[in-house]
Order: C-alpha cells, then sequence, then structure tokens
C-alpha cells in the first residue's frame, strides 16, 4: 500500500528522524494558515501524489514570496500528473505540501527494502542522493543486511558512516530509526531521498517515500487508515474493497480468471494473439457468487472494455460458482460487450448446465488459445 | 483423502479430543506427532496465524511441511525463512502454494486430482491454476507426470526450483521436467545458472507476465517487477540460454515439453 510524503514525513517524525517544518493544504485557505503558521515568505510546493517523477512533471516549485506561494498552490492543487509511473489515466494532486526550502550542501540516499534472497530487510546507502538509485553505479551503493528485529550492529553503523564521509553519529541514528520504523510498521520500502547536509552541518530528510505490506495491513491499523482511495482508478478501489486482485491496464479485452499465474498468462495470451487486455484480475480460490458478481460488474463499468474474457480452471474455485456470479451479475447490468467464456475443471458441467439456463448471450471456448482468438476475433467484428 | 491420501489427524487449537472425517484432532502438532508420527503436514491456517503454525511444525519436527495459505506478512516470512534454513528436521514447501501431487500415489494440496495421469514429467511452478493448466496439456498429450510440485508466489518461500529439481534429477521416474515462472525476484535466473551446470534431462518452461506492467504486484506477492529487475523477458532468456525450451504462449505448454522430450 503506497503513502504519500507528508505521511511518511508525519511516520519518521515520531521516530525522530529531522524533517524540516511543513504543512498539507488541500484548499488556498489552507495554505495561508500554513504561510502563517510557519512564517513563510519562501517555500517548496509539492504536489502530494502516490507516485515518483513529481520534479520532472512541474509538480515541486519553488516560490520567492507568499504571494507566489499561494500562486503556485493555485496551479497543483488538483494537478493531474501523468508518466510511466501513474499509468496513462495519471493520479489527481488533491494536496500539496508546503516547506521551508533548506540550502543543500551535500545529498544523501537511504532506503530500506526487503531482500528476497537474503531474507533480510537491506539497508542501501549513497552518498550520491537526490537522483534515482537504479541507475547509480554499484561502487557508490552500500548494501547492509540488517537483522530481523531491526538492529543495526555498531560496527555496521561505523561502515556506514565511514562510506557515507559522515563524521559524528547523527546519520547513523537516522539509518537505525528507518530500520526500527520499518519493521515495526510492516513496510516493503522506505526511502529518504535526498537525506541532505546544509552548509551549517545540520541533516534533515527531504523527501520520504513509504509503502506498507498489503499482507499485514491487518494488524497495521493506523497505516491502513492512511489508504488515499484517490489515488487509485474507481475500479481499482472498488475491487480493493471486494478483496479481489485487480490492475488496470490500457487495452479493452476486460478479463476475469481464477489465480494470479493464470491471469498473467491469460493477458500474455490475448496479446499473443494480437490483442491487449483491459485490466488483470484474480477472483482467487475461495470466491463467492457475490465476489464473482463484483468482478464482473467492475469489468463491466471500465468504458473500454469491448469484449469478456472469462478463464477459469477450478481447483478450490467451483465453475458452478462462476457461472452463477456471472448470471447474477448480468441480472443487475447488461452485459453489452461478447462474453467469452472458458470453464475447466471442478463442476464444469455443472457451470455449462448454468451459463446454458440463462439463455444469455455467450461464446463458449475450450481452451485458452480458443479463448483468446475468440475474444480479439469478437473485437474485430465490431 | 477422497484421492487416497493417507490423512492421519488434524490440528486446531482448543478442538483437541474432537474428530474431523473419523479423524482424530489436537491442540497441538507437538500432540499430534506423538500421538500419529506425520511424515507431512498441511496448513491451512489463516494468513495471522500461519507462521505461527510453519514454526510450530518445524519445532515439532515434522519432515514436510505444505502451507497453502496466502496472504501471510513479509516480516513473519523473514523469520519463517531464516528457520526453515537452518532447520535439520523440516523441509518447508509454499506458502501461497497449490501444494505437491504424486498421482496414483498422494495429494498433498487443492489441486483437482482428476486432471493428473501418472506419467514422466515433473512439473516445478510458482503459480495454482496456471499448474493445472500445464497438468492438463500433459495428461492430455500423453506425457503425464511424476510429481507435481507448486512452490508458491510469495517472494519468500520455503524451497525453490533448485531444490526441486535436484530431487527430480535423481528420480528415474522423470524423464523430463516443466517450469512455470513469473515475474518477480530472481529464481529463474538463479535455476538457470544451476540447469548450466547440473541438468541432464530436457526442460521446458513458460514464464507468466511478459505482458505486466512494470511496479505493480500482479496478485501474487512475489510478482512484481521491481526496478527494471525481475521481466519475464529476462527470465526467458536466462532459460532460453541454457538450453530451456521456453514456450510461447500458454496453450503450447504441452507441445512445448513434447519438442523438449524429443530434443
Amino acid at each position: 500500500m503506497h503513502t504519500h510524503e507528508y505521511q511518511a514525513k508525519q511516520l519518521l517524525e515520531k521516530y525522530g528522524i529531522p524533517i524540516p517544518p511543513f504543512g498539507v493544504a488541500a484548499t488556498l485557505g489552507e495554505a495561508e494558515h500554513i504561510i502563517e503558521r510557519l512564517g513563510l515568505n519562501r517555500a517548496i510546493v509539492k504536489i502530494q501524489v502516490h507516485a515518483g517523477g513529481r520534479g520532472k512533471a512541474g509538480g515541486v516549485k519553488y516560490a520567492k514570496s507568499r504571494d507566489e506561494i499561494l500562486e503556485v498552490c493555485k496551479k497543483l492543487i488538483g494537478m493531474t500528473m501523468v508518466n510511466n509511473q501513474t499509468g496513462p489515466r495519471g493520479m489527481s494532486a488533491h494536496q500539496v505540501l508546503i516547506t521551508e526550502p533548506v540550502d543543500i550542501a551535500r545529498e544523501y540516499y537511504l532506503g530500506v527494502v526487503i531482500d528476497r534472497e537474503r531474507g533480510l530487510p537491506l539497508l542501501i546507502a549513497s552518498p550520491k542522493g537526490g537522483i534515482a538509485i537504479e541507475e547509480e553505479s554499484s561502487e557508490n551503493i552500500l548494501q547492509l543486511p540488517i537483522e530481523i528485529s531491526g538492529t543495526i550492529r555498531p560496527y555496521q553503523l561505523t561502515r556506514l558512516s565511514n562510506f557515507m564521509g559522515w563524521k559524528g553519529r547523527e546519520g547513523g541514528k537516522i539509518a537505525q530509526a528507518m530500520a526500527r520504523a520499518f519493521v515495526k510498521i510492516d513496510a516493503d520500502l522506505l526511502e529518504i531521498n535526498p537525506l541532505v547536509k546544509t552548509p551549517d552541518g545540520k541533516i534533515w530528510a527531504l523527501d520520504a517515500k513509504l509503502s506498507i505490506d498489503d499482507n499485514a495491513l491487518f494488524r497495521q491499523e493506523q497505516m491502513a487508515s492512511l489508504f488515499d482511495p484517490t489515488q487509485m482508478s474507481k475500479s481499482e478501489v472498488a475491487a480493493k474493497q471486494s478483496d479481489l486482485a485487480y490492475v488496470s491496464l490500457e487495452g479493452d479485452i476486460g478479463c476475469m480468471v481464477n489465480g494470479a499465474g493464470l491471469a498473467m498468462a491469460t493477458m500474455d495470451i490475448i496479446h499473443h494473439y494480437g490483442g491487449k487486455p483491459a485490466n488483470f484480475l484474480d477472483v482467487g480460490g475461495g470466491a463467492s457468487t457475490e465476489k464473482v458478481a463484483t468482478g464482473c460488474k467492475i469489468i463491466l463499468s471500465d468504458p473500454e472494455v469491448q469484449a469478456i474474457l472469462v478463464n477459469i480452471f477450478g481447483g478450490i474455485m467451483n465453475c458452478a460458482t462462476i457461472a452463477k456470479g456471472i448470471v447474477s451479475a448480468a441480472h443487475e447490468l447488461e452485459i453489452r460487450v461478447p462474453l467469452i467464456v472458458r470453464l475447466e475443471g471442478t463442476n464444469m458441467q455443472q457451470g455449462r448446465q448454468i451459463l446454458d439456463r440463462s439463455h444469455l448471450k455467450m461464446i463458449i471456448a475450450t481452451g485458452m488459445a480458443d479463448a483468446a482468438k475468440k475474444a480479439v476475433a469478437s473485437i474485430k467484428s465490431g | 483423502m477422497a484421492y487416497g491420501s493417507k490423512f492421519v489427524g488434524g490440528v486446531t487449537p482448543g478442538k483437541s479430543g474432537q474428530e474431523v472425517l473419523g479423524l482424530p484432532i489436537f491442540d497441538t502438532v507437538f500432540e499430534a506427532k506423538k500421538q500419529l508420527h506425520p511424515d507431512a503436514t498441511m496448513i491451512f491456517v489463516p494468513p495471522p496465524f500461519a507462521a505461527d503454525a510453519i514454526l510450530e511444525s518445524e519445532d515439532a519436527g515434522i519432515p514436510l511441511i505444505i502451507c497453502i495459505t496466502e496472504g501471510i506478512p513479509l516480516m513473519d516470512m523473514l523469520e519463517v525463512s531464516r528457520v526453515m534454513k537452518q532447520s535439520k528436521t523440516s523441509r518447508l514447501i509454499g506458502p501461497n502454494c497449490p501444494g505437491v501431487i504424486t498421482p496414483e500415489a498422494c495429494k498433498i494440496g487443492i489441486m483437482p486430482g482428476y486432471i493428473h495421469k501418472k506419467g514422466s514429467i515433473g512439473i516445478i511452478s510458482r503459480s495454482g491454476t496456471l499448474t493445472y493448466e500445464a497438468v492438463w496439456q500433459t495428461t492430455q498429450n500423453g506425457l503425464g507426470q511424476t510429481t507435481c510440485v507448486g512452490i508458491g508466489g510469495d517472494p519468500l518461500n520455503g524451497t525453490h526450483f533448485i531444490d526441486v529439481l535436484e530431487k527430480l534429477e535423481r528420480d528415474p521416474e522423470t524423464k523430463g521436467i516443466f517450469m512455470i515462472g513469473e515475474i518477480g525476484g530472481h529464481a529463474e535466473e538463479e535455476t538457470s545458472d544451476w540447469i548450466k551446470k547440473n541438468s541432464s534431462k530436457p526442460i521446458g518452461a513458460f514464464i507468466a507476465g511478459v505482458t505486466a506492467p512494470p511496479g505493480r504486484r500482479m496478485g501474487h506477492a512475489g510478482a512484481i517487477i521491481s526496478g527494471g529487475k525481475g521481466t519475464a523477458q529476462a527470465k526467458r532468456s536466462a532459460l532460453k540460454s541454457v538450453g530451456v525450451f521456453v514456450a510461447e504462449s500458454p496453450a503450447d505448454i504441452g507441445a512445448t515439453m513434447l519438442k523438449a522430450m524429443k530434443g
């Protein structure tokens, strides 16, 4: 689960990491209050969206006067950012973060992730902060495995400080605080980029990125409450509320599949036959008729969808349940596009019978290739 | 049980003394182990407590632990991974997997038994239902399966492709192997290195997610392209480069395996 920069900063403040004073505004009125409260006559204004690349997209601006701050806020509040991280529909900034600018002498990168290979949290550090860490060469990056408890050992902190060129203990304390926070809140990514040193030696975290392990939200109530539905498409929000795995894509063939691997393979085979999947949707193993119906409705509510492919290989998921779910959805919403159905596995015959008896117009497919070809053909014939 | 697998009992805290399907239920794995000496355990415990159940089974020394549960928090799996790596008694398969099946012998999992046919192909997969697709195609083209192992869709798990390949290499009944991978991590790349040095049997593979967008979790917690790494294309290349027959489409899994067997 993504969070906003301001939420990440609020959390890091709780762990003792120095953040320049800031406020968050959704309106010009709120912006004025912040300017008052912080006594600002210069500011950096940053759009709050669940994606990076804000600077390049014009979502981060420096304002030199009180009036200019308000002017900038007017432009940035409500700005829609579109880049390769937001997806084609882009993300809208309903809020901006307003903060006092800081003089930068040095920039560093600090991040904590889970290292899949080592099975440990991993601290990543670079004395070359401020830019994309993926593009940095390995001699400028230090990777330090951290104990599962979140403790960084003194000898590791020494190694870190030497690598970063830090003289005092403050940098190490910040890294330790990040590691502790990461473990405590079930994060899967925590980044400060850049961490800066001012000319007079003060250290600040100027930007923060925090993502929480979706699988842990059930035990992280406070983190879960930070969820911002405005940063996702309506379909994705509806899917999340029904506990359906759903990813919006750019195509016109809607997919409903049981199992993530099979769902990805279904997208792949549609593409193989010249089509474009409109979404990824995994209804999962134990889905009820209601959940299946909701999945159908979500797909049907996408205006780009010109055909729907249902690919089910029943194991724990029962073909009869899928069939009932489709019929139920069809009663509520007109299925205005070709529906291609491929059922295999548990209760396949029963499922087919339920669909036949419903008199719903649909195209039955016998295997994945047949289903994909028919779906693609159904769009071409208009 | 209907498949013929010899289940001997169950564990549910608080339900000791009860019976389900004619089998005794115990409060703890320790008690079940003492009474029944099981070789394996299948875990369906919900995510908040699943890691605890795995750790309990390892502590009780159950040799094979198969965890079906999807949704175990990453932090929990860090500890489970650590314990399982050092375990002297137990192997974990999963979590977030459909289980293991040796057709006509034993099924510990949620896969539909009837699609399987005893034969010569070992199947190793990160997926659940996509595995059934591979099984169905190899059953229909007559190859059949020796053992199918679902290693699961999570980024941290108990058993790697390589662990299963080592066993299938030594299994005289397994004449060919099919791997089903997906985007995320680099298990398939590491496996390619192993195959180059150690493999003697024909191997086919399909990698799901060629069309997956970067940075998005595609259902499985482990299926995510991060910082440009973990793409399906990279995995396909790595496998092809060591002589693995990589299927272009999921509908060609059976045909690809036949091709691999012909060499």
